[in-house]
């Protein structure tokens, strides 16, 4: 091969490789920190003991993360109450938490969700949890939004 | 009779060494690879030096999945799953481009020097 050639030629296959590679990624769907962990649906709630059917959720629910010793909890709970008189259905999840300090915490600030299940860290790893609270939009049973941290007003502000 | 006595006098203190060995090794492969994890909410610290919930959660969990028998590999490939890359210290090195393109580039850079020399010369 002539010599002049080669630097277009290496550049050339680079840009292949690039472009290649490129939709290798974009195509590569099986993220399953899209998908809703299969545990929330195979956990009995705590107070009926009954299992949570996702088709019986409707097209958007939201997974909610809390725990009694979590101030920025407590910082959310209003909104959640306000979404719940809304009709917006909640699945409270608690995370690593006493059960007499739950039972406690919530008897004293109220309940804002339609299910809650108790979980030892397990829901939350699949979930890919980082900290509580952390809040998790559902629709069509995809998670379409996630959000660490306390929900503020404007977060939720079209639910209210 | 006394011959069987002895020979259990032998392999029992043997197993002994052999369990707590093999469950050493275990704990010791298992702080290992909590080294390996970053902690997510203290960035820049090991979920191994760090007390945090997520922290402690994650180590639970490793534990758990290692005790029912599965290997490191896939944990991590797993874990890698779920939290994505940022959570490992030691990112697998599957960007080819990210990693072949700074000698691609040395190599393009030194050919074009040397041809240059040679016009020079």
């Amino acid at each position: 091969m002539k010599r002049h050639l080669l630097l277009p030629v290496v550049g050339l296959v680079v840009l292949v490789v690039s472009v290649l590679f490129y939709f290798n990624q974009s195509t590569n769907k099986n993220n399953p920190r899209d998908e809703v962990s299969s545990l929330i649906f195979e956990t009995p709630d705590f107070y009926n003991n009954k299992l949570i059917y996702e088709n019986t959720l409707g097209e958007f629910y939201i997974i909610n993360f809390f725990a009694s010793w979590c101030k920025p909890c407590l910082a959310e709970h209003p909104l959640l109450m306000e979404m719940k008189k809304k009709g917006v259905k909640i699945i409270g999840i608690n995370f690593r938490d006493d059960e007499e300090n739950f039972k406690k915490w919530i008897n004293d600030h109220g309940n804002p969700f339609e299910y809650i299940l108790r979980d030892d860290g397990t829901i939350a790893y699949e979930m890919g949890l980082i900290g509580v609270p952390e809040t998790f939009f559902i629709v069509n049973k995809i998670i379409q939004k996630k959000i660490q941290g306390p929900l503020f007003y404007e977060d939720v502000e079209k639910y209210l | 009779m006394k011959m069987s006595k002895s020979i259990y006098k032998l392999i029992i203190p043997f197993l002994i060494i052999h369990i707590s060995v093999i469950s050493f090794a275990g704990v010791n492969e298992l702080s290992d690879y909590y080294k390996t994890i970053r902690c997510l909410v203290c960035e820049g610290q090991s979920i191994q030096e760090s007390d945090t919930e997520f922290a402690i959660n994650l180590k639970e969990q490793i534990q758990k999945k290692y005790n029912s028998g599965m290997p490191i590999k896939e944990i991590n490939k797993e874990l890698i799953k779920i939290y994505g890359e940022e959570i490992s210290f030691d990112p697998p090195k599957n960007h080819i481009i990210l990693w072949w393109t700074p000698l691609i580039l040395l190599i393009i850079i030194f050919v074009f020097i040397r041809n240059k020399i040679r016009f020079f010369k």
